[in-house]
């Protein structure tokens, strides 16, 4: 059984529609990438699944339960964690303020939580008492990812993760991101960096234009971001 | 002097009082809430029918007036404010203001519009430098500074606190981790309306109750609240007490002005930076003609 | 906030004799009003909905809610009656002095005022409101006589006596088509559609060129201005004013008026107050409670009947229309 099975989403912002009877699939373990130009839909897909926004059609099914339209909240507690591409963190908290909503919302013990944002980035053990605001942006990013781990989400949901940032630190995400590929964390990650998606996707979905186009299941095929690019 | 710069710093604490949930409420929710001076009234009102009851315990029927508010204020917070945010303004203005039309002739009704006066529960003086000062008075003021403190430990370090600066900056990112904004925005919404109440009924002996007493401190307080930052708790703290030397200084000079000295201030702070772009606009102006 | 559904009043060319019917509509309504309801009821109307128009220029058109309107309509009040009790007995000359004033004040004030938006313009008018309000009940109190009010009568001009109750009331109606034509050309013109647009999106505005702070002044000093008038014809009407007619609460009659019947299309604006007017006089005198009943209303006007009546009405001669087409 798939994990998430998404059938025929429409959202549309007042009349102007921005995604067409989309549908994907993602089963337990997978790391599954979505790759397209600006402006193709792809954040409008991720934030219709975490319950930020409602399709106006379709149905999107989650452990065999459908979802569309539920609040963010309430999916967010089902274990779905969505992490946006604006990198925005708790600016006015610490960065163990970051950290203790996360575990507090998640029922998870703050130590735990703790190490586990600091197993991504070790430094983040000097940081706590820093005001998170003060962050760079990969280590926003980092920090972002690493709250929406705590609690063992059984979905991730990750907004361009490596945009804007400088190579050294693209290769950090690109590290964490192939630690949770490993332990088989499932995740949809939108990502136009399409090093990193040949290199970590078990399966890619293309946009275009609101709808998806293509989809790539062949390792090799992925492999060769030539080919990538000539969809976009 | 002195005895009018006690007077301000109450009338600066009062305002604190009751301002404090007012800017808050605009923070979290981008509503100006009129209700807010309905709570406050009705919660004086409450107060002085409950005292004589309470064998004319301060502490008690204040007490007890703040805790009846409190599930009016979350009434209204579920059933009016709630339901606006996100809308237009206006429609939370009209129907905020609605409330506290509703307040006041509810007051009108129950306990008639004559003013009721409550005497100084303590009713010693200090003796400071050939002045007499009501103790009162200066309890008032500690207690606003303590509040001031209390707050600032509250939004600092407790969970509830930290939710709500978290979710005043980025909703959804509190929302996706599974927390009810919502629930959050509410429980400081109705800790906001307590205050007011609590604000009020520290007031009464100080002034006279009437029913239309939420209208006219809500004025003061949109000054206090635009002077000193919208959702700025910092900010109100000074406002309010600016606000209340403003009100004693003009009030021993030229009595009548003194409420409207408060407007002049607020009209000052809102249009320094318009005031600025408007000099510059006539003086560009004056440059391209000339 | 946009709302998806497209304007059901769009912008139409000026259609003269459109204008025409709906003025005349208007004139026999009220005329018919004068002659089964009180006709003393019925002048409080006409000056009411002349104040009411220059409310929705502002905020109907405009999307700009302000609470401190009514300075202007005090202003004109305080300044025709100064004149004449102080100069002349002349009505028009009264009159003239009352909106010139009103114009002035609302230019400078409107400079500062709209470099504001939302809830601190909303506030900031209040704020010039209680001023003036102050100014009138005490500052000036040397000329105003405060809290005592000021007494006047107007002379005749003409065969314009004011103390003909008939003769008043025909003056007004005239003025009150006056207005409703002046802002019916104002809203369907250039101006109009600029300033509708502007109410959906400042910023679009902007970037398309205009200079959109010169048109929310100009709305500003227009809809202050014609907000002026009725004050003016008040005072001339009833020979008194106090400071009651100045003070910031007036603002919610204003407010709720253009509620009822509906913002931003003028027919609107004359009904619902003519409606809030009536409730007031009727309830205000059989209801104790009458405010708490105004506050209930508002509730439910502010949930359940936003779009006031000209809105839902509107809203049925679409359906109707709709109806009409798939039959034919």
């Amino acid at each position: 059984m798939n994990l998430l099975e998404v059938m025929g989403i429409d959202v549309a912002y007042g009349y102007a529609k921005v995604l067409h009877d989309v549908s994907l699939k993602l089963q337990q373990g997978e790391m599954v990438f979505i790759v397209g130009r600006n402006g193709a839909g792809k954040t409008t897909l991720l934030q219709a699944i975490s319950g930020l926004l409602k399709p106006t059609a379709g149905r999107i099914i989650y452990q065999g339960q459908e979802i569309q339209g539920l609040p963010a909240e309430k999916l967010a507690r089902q274990g779905i964690r969505f992490v946006a591409q604006d990198k925005k963190v708790f600016s006015d908290l610490t960065v163990k303020g970051n950290i203790e909503l996360a575990s507090y919302a998640s029922g998870e013990d703050l130590g735990r939580a703790i190490d586990r944002v600091t197993s991504l980035y070790p430094k983040f053990s000097e940081f706590l008492g820093r005001r998170a605001g003060g962050l760079s942006g990969g280590q926003r990013e980092i920090l972002l990812i690493g709250r929406a781990l705590v609690g063992a989400p059984k979905l991730l949901l990750i907004d361009e993760p490596t945009e804007g940032l400088a190579a050294i630190v693209i290769e950090d995400i690109f590290r964490i991101l192939n630690e949770m590929k490993k332990e088989k964390v499932s995740t949809f990650i939108v990502e136009q960096n399409l090093s990193i998606v040949s290199r970590l996707a078990d399966r890619i979905y293309i946009m275009k234009e609101g709808k998806i186009i293509k989809e790539m299941a062949d390792r090799a095929e992925i492999g060769e971001t030539a080919g990538l690019e000539s969809y976009l | 002097m002195l005895e009018t710069l006690i007077y301000g710093l109450t009338i600066g604490a009062i305002l604190y009082f009751f301002s404090i949930g007012l800017s808050i409420t605009f923070g979290t929710m981008q509503i100006v809430n009129f209700a807010h001076g309905m709570v406050y009234s009705v919660g004086v009102y409450l107060f002085i029918t409950f005292l004589p009851w309470l064998g004319k315990f301060f502490p008690f029927a204040l007490a007890l007036a703040v805790v009846a508010m409190l599930p009016v204020a979350f009434l209204v917070e579920r059933f009016v404010i709630r339901r606006l945010y996100g809308e237009s303004l206006d429609y939370a203005i009209i129907a905020t203001y609605a409330v506290l039309l509703i307040g006041a002739d509810l007051i009108k009704w129950v306990w008639g519009a004559m003013p009721q006066p409550v005497s100084d529960p303590l009713r010693i003086s200090v003796r400071f430098w050939e002045i007499n000062i009501p103790l009162y008075r200066i309890v008032v003021f500690l207690s606003a500074v303590a509040l001031f403190l209390g707050l600032r430990a509250f939004f600092n370090r407790s969970i509830v606190g930290k939710i709500v600066i978290a979710a005043l900056e980025d909703r959804p990112g509190v929302r996706c981790l599974g927390l009810d904004v919502n629930k959050y925005f509410s429980i400081v919404f109705v800790i906001g309306s307590g205050l007011a109440v609590l604000g009020g009924v520290l007031y009464a002996p100080i002034a006279t109750a009437e029913p239309y007493m939420g209208f006219h401190i809500l004025l003061v307080a949109f000054a206090v609240v635009i002077v000193g930052g919208m959702g700025n708790l910092t900010g109100t703290f000074i406002s309010a007490f600016v606000l209340g030397l403003v009100i004693a200084i003009t009030a021993r000079f030229w009595s009548q002005a003194a409420d409207t000295m408060v407007f002049a201030v607020m009209a000052l702070v809102l249009l320094k930076n318009s005031l600025l772009a408007a000099w510059r606009r006539l003086t560009g102006m004056a440059a391209r003609t000339g | 906030m946009a709302s998806p559904r497209p304007n059901t009043f769009p912008v139409a060319p000026l259609r003269k004799g459109i204008i025409a019917r709906d003025m005349a509509l208007i004139a026999v309504c009220f005329v018919l009003m004068a002659l089964f309801i009180r006709l003393h009821w019925v002048i409080d109307f006409t000056i009411f909905c002349i104040l009411v128009l220059s409310f929705d220029l502002l905020y109907g058109f405009m999307g700009r809610l302000s609470f401190g309107h009514v300075l202007y309509y005090g202003t004109g009040a305080y300044v025709a009656s100064l004149v004449l009790a102080h100069l002349s007995s002349n009505p028009f000359l009264a009159i003239a002095a009352g909106v010139a004033v009103g114009a002035a004040l609302a230019a400078v004030l409107g400079f500062i005022v709209m470099q504001t938006d939302g809830a601190p313009f909303a506030l900031i008018n209040l704020a010039f409101n209680q001023i003036g309000f102050w100014l009138v009940a005490s500052g000036f109190q040397r000329y105003t006589r405060g809290e005592d009010g000021l007494n006047t009568t107007a002379g005749a001009v003409g065969f314009i006596n004011f103390t003909n109750h008939s003769i008043a009331f025909g003056f007004l109606l005239v003025c009150l088509l006056l207005v409703f034509l002046l802002l019916k050309v104002l809203t369907l013109s250039p101006y109009g559609v600029t300033i509708r647009s502007i109410k959906e999106n400042d910023d679009r505005v902007k970037f398309l060129g205009y200079n959109i702070f010169f048109y929310k002044w100009l709305t500003f000093v227009l809809s202050s201005t014609v907000a002026a008038l009725p004050g003016t014809l008040f005072a001339i009407f009833y020979g008194f004013v106090a400071p009651t007619i100045i003070s910031p609460f007036g603002n919610v009659e204003v407010i709720f008026a253009v509620l009822i019947g509906g913002a931003g299309n003028l027919f609107g604006a004359i009904i619902g107050g003519v409606v809030y007017k009536l409730m007031s006089n009727y309830l205000a005198t059989s209801i104790t409670r009458w405010e708490m009943l105004l506050g209930i209303l508002l509730l439910i006007w502010v949930f359940k009947f936003r779009r006031g009546l000209t809105g839902y009405a509107s809203e049925l001669i679409l359906r109707f229309k709709r109806k009409q087409g798939v039959e034919a």
